[in-house]
């Protein structure tokens, strides 16, 4: 072991090097900021959003167990407590949402009408086409978001080239093996995608959820009735009536094009006429906010479980070990089927449209996959004589476990995680196919119900009802695959190549 | 350690982990928020029927108690191992569980079969060459078509290839695929021919105590015909099997052929055939044994959502039905079947690991 070198006093503070050396990092927050600042309103709504779940979340875990427990008394003043804050939130988010927004639907709007039966269009960004108008603010969107991002890492290059206490560290490594990494970074670039829609979707959609699935009725749409010669405004549920996807002759509206009400729709519509790329929009974003929530708690579980089986062995491992395989013995699907169809009356699966109990169904059925995953490398890191010499010098095992071991494991978790990820977002996909009160409650979107909805127009024209969704499900599915790898090859490169514990990892379901 | 002793201490330990299993089946299907038996009378019921039939579930004695949870735990666990799997409730009332899942076991069998050994026809050959060929065309072509045919889910690939096998899709020819031999099927619902894969022919008709010997013999016709029905959906089950062979068989063979033992058998002067089969090929099946015994796990799960796709008569289409039921007896009979045939076959991988690597003793094996 070398001696530690650093540039700075050992005891200097972030704050006091900061101040030594001002101007990289004023420079990096000053473009920070001006990006921020573009987006507002949808920035603050979409954290806001965030916080509004979590809070249900975590009142819900608490419920539940109060429930359990017999105090009945205490889970009301918790659903009390929960509407309570969720009320506040929701009118901050309101308040938020009413910020200006640049690469907002207002700013660039794609919803026009012809004036006549050539034009010119009437109420979209600078009179062009809806289809351009569209294009021009997925593209502002996307561009936006990508800069963002490479700019949030950006600021961690400006924090370890100028601020960081010590040289160098084996995160700085494996960084810069990733960024060698084409497979891998096609991967965060992937999820990078998928994050975007999930964020902004309601301002990536030619309509928006609201608008155009849950309540059609309640909004209309304006548009150049060519038989009758003249402009005529009709609700956009009795659009959607007229402008099915159902395969058989001039029912169907392909991807890119328009229907009769001067809607244009990038992929298409779906039997029930609406439009499917706001659907997919929608569809993304509960999707994500439930792998996520199922992966970092199985991940939570997962690594914990590792570490107390590695470190104390014997009974312990051995009753983990059955516990896991007693769950795995039952196949995923099964268990998910069951558990999810036992559960559809019951008010839990009204939290977050049912993604709230999939994702503790699919944490709960996913952990002992991860946690096998890592437990070999939890073994290992227990052996090594960093954690005996922090044992006999007296240190508590959960620190132990935190300070020594858990920094050893957690790029496997990051690999093993990345790819059972994939497991969960098609798991969800096949429950939402298979209906019948499985899956995301109907009408929040969900990729697997389109699916199942375009079933029957496979043959025919209306292909793209069925074969979009599931395309880019196997997109995302192999962009977090191609994650795995790029983190697994940066933080151990002699192990290039294939590994047999995540032979559960792919398609499955 | 003697394999028998191995064998009997796995079993052992496999005991508790069916048990588990099963318990948390049985929590689920017991304890969570449904009443099956408003399901099996419906809304109509008097009072008196649904005490009847709480009685004959078993929820509550004749005296009108509860039955404490444990009991019923008790009861239906004896049941359970000791082969005891009850009457359907709501499938098809009255019948024995075990004719209710046997009339629906020929066809999932045939499934899965196929799907296995048609993800190994192809994803072992194609993995294998992408590895003797590393990083040429035809690798890359390999190994990205791996990646992405594991990253297919099923029931979509299910839904694309139901479609294009329609009528008026591109794949419609196959249904008429050689029907001028009788070939001609249908690609959705289950023919008959698959219960019907076997004459039974009586040999030894007049031969005294031989005449009880019967001989199943294969129906080449019935064979023919149940092949062509199962292919689609074969492909389906096995896409996501075959996807990990390519890719791992792929990595197998890149580590043995730079191996030292490659070099020395290449010194000997083997011949490069030689070296492939005995030396590549034999290691290369060491990481893909869990991928291949693991496409069973697979199958289970994903055969609810081929079957339902192509209409299939099988487990998992009954699963399915049983769980929205809720037919209890049929879903705890199924799960109990397909928990101990896990559990087997994971002690039947780590007895497989040692033959093809003697390497690999019975304790490393066992952990």
């Amino acid at each position: 072991m070398e001696e530690p070198t650093s540039r700075f006093d050992e005891d200097s503070t972030l704050r006091s090097r900061l101040e030594a050396d001002p101007e990289p990092a004023l420079r990096w927050a000053a473009v920070m900021a001006a990006l921020a600042l573009v987006q507002i309103g949808s920035l603050l709504g979409g954290l806001l959003s965030i916080l509004d779940a979590a809070v249900v979340g975590v009142t819900a875990i608490f419920d539940v167990l109060f429930g359990l427990v017999g105090l009945t008394g205490a889970s009301a003043a918790v659903v009390d407590v929960q509407s309570a804050l969720s009320g506040a939130v929701t009118t901050a988010r309101d308040a938020a949402e009413g910020l200006p927004t640049l690469l907002s639907r207002e700013t660039i709007p794609n919803q026009g009408h012809l004036a006549s039966a050539d034009g010119p269009w009437v109420d979209t960004f600078l009179g062009l086409e809806p289809a351009l108008a569209w294009a021009v603010r997925v593209l502002l969107i996307v561009g936006y978001s990508l800069f963002t991002f490479y700019w949030l890492f950006r600021g961690w290059l400006v924090f370890r080239a100028h601020y960081r206490q010590a040289d160098w560290t084996p995160t700085d490594d494996m960084i810069d093996r990733l960024r060698d990494h084409r497979w891998g970074q096609f991967g965060i670039f992937v999820l990078a995608l998928f994050l975007i829609m999930a964020l902004f979707g309601p301002a990536l959609g030619p309509t928006t959820v609201s608008q155009n699935i849950v309540s059609p009725y309640s909004h209309e749409v304006t548009y150049f009735n060519a038989d009758a010669g003249a402009v005529e405004t009709v609700a956009a549920g009795d659009a959607n009536f007229n402008s099915k996807s159902k395969g058989a002759g001039d029912q169907n509206v392909g991807p890119m094009t328009y229907d009769n009400f001067n809607r244009f729709h990038p992929f298409g519509t779906l039997p029930n006429g609406r439009d499917l790329f706001t659907f997919m929009m929608g569809g993304a974003r509960i999707t994500l906010i439930v792998a996520g929530l199922a992966i970092g708690l199985s991940a939570l579980i997962a690594g914990g479980l590792a570490m107390v089986s590695a470190f104390y062995g014997g009974n312990i491992d051995l009753t983990l070990l059955t516990t896991a395989d007693g769950i795995v013995s039952v196949p995923r699907l099964l268990l998910l089927i069951m558990i999810s169809a036992i559960f559809a009356n019951h008010w839990l699966a009204g939290v977050l449209d049912g993604g709230f109990l999939l994702a503790l169904i699919f944490a709960f059925t996913g952990w002992p996959f991860l946690w096998r995953a890592v437990r070999g490398p939890a073994l290992q890191v227990a052996q090594e004589e960093w954690v005996d010499a922090a044992e006999s010098f007296g240190q508590p095992p959960r620190t132990i476990m935190r300070k020594h071991m858990f920094p050893y494991i957690t790029g496997y978790l990051l690999v093993y995680a990345s790819m059972s990820t994939g497991g969960i977002i098609v798991g969800l996909a096949a429950l939402s196919f298979l209906g019948n009160g499985l899956g995301i409650t109907p009408p929040t979107p969900a990729w697997g119900r389109a699916v199942s909805l375009g079933q029957s127009y496979v043959s025919g024209p209306s292909w793209h009802i069925s074969f979009i969704p599931g395309a880019m499900i196997v997109v995302l599915v192999t962009g977090l695959n191609a994650l795995g790898d790029g983190i697994r090859d940066a933080i151990d490169p002699e192990s290039a190549g294939g590994d047999d514990d995540e032979a559960a990892a792919g398609g499955g379901a | 350690m003697n394999r028998l002793t191995y064998l009997a201490k796995r079993l052992a330990l496999g005991v508790p982990v069916v048990l588990f299993g099963l318990t948390m089946s049985f929590l689920i299907m017991y304890r969570g928020p449904i009443d099956p038996v408003m399901t099996i009378l419906g809304r109509d019921a008097t009072a008196s029927d649904i005490r009847q039939l709480r009685i004959a579930l078993g929820y509550i004695r004749p005296n009108g108690t509860q039955v404490p949870i444990w009991e019923q735990y008790a009861t239906v666990m004896y049941d359970l191992f000791t082969l005891q799997f009850g009457q359907s409730w709501i499938i098809q009332r009255g019948v024995p569980v075990t004719e209710v899942i046997g009339n629906r076991m020929p066809a999932t069998l045939w499934l899965g079969w196929w799907s296995v050994v048609i993800a190994l026809l192809f994803g072992i050959p194609i993995g294998l060459f992408a590895g003797l060929k590393a990083n040429s065309w035809s690798d890359y072509l390999a190994s990205g078509g791996g990646i992405i045919w594991r990253a297919m889910p099923n029931f979509w690939l299910a839904v694309m290839l139901a479609g294009s096998l329609s009528a008026g899709g591109a794949l419609g020819w196959y249904r008429g695929l050689g029907s001028d031999y009788g070939l001609k099927t249908d690609v959705i619902g289950t023919p008959d021919e698959v219960g019907n894969l076997f004459t039974v022919v009586d040999l030894f008709q007049g031969v005294p105590v031989l005449e009880l010997l019967f001989l199943p013999i294969p129906n080449v016709g019935n064979v023919l015909i149940a092949f062509k029905w199962i292919l689609p959906a074969a492909l389906v089950l096995g896409s996501a099997s075959m996807g990990n062979e390519i890719r791992i068989g792929r990595t197998a063979v890149l580590e043995s052929i730079n191996s030292k033992y490659v070099e020395t058998a290449k010194a000997k002067g083997l011949s490069s055939r030689r070296i492939i089969v005995k030396h590549v090929g034999r290691n290369a099946v060491v990481p893909l044994l869990p991928v291949i015994m693991g496409e069973f796990y697979l199958l289970i799960g994903g055969s609810v959502l081929v079957e339902k796709v192509f209409s299939i008569n099988g487990l998992g289409n009954l699963f399915f039905r049983a769980v929205l039921g809720p037919d209890i007896p049929v879903v705890m009979g199924l799960v109990f079947i397909f928990v101990v045939i896990q559990v087997l076959m994971n002690i039947l991988q780590d007895l497989l690991y040692t033959m093809v690597d003697p390497r690999i003793t019975l304790e490393d094996a066992g952990r």
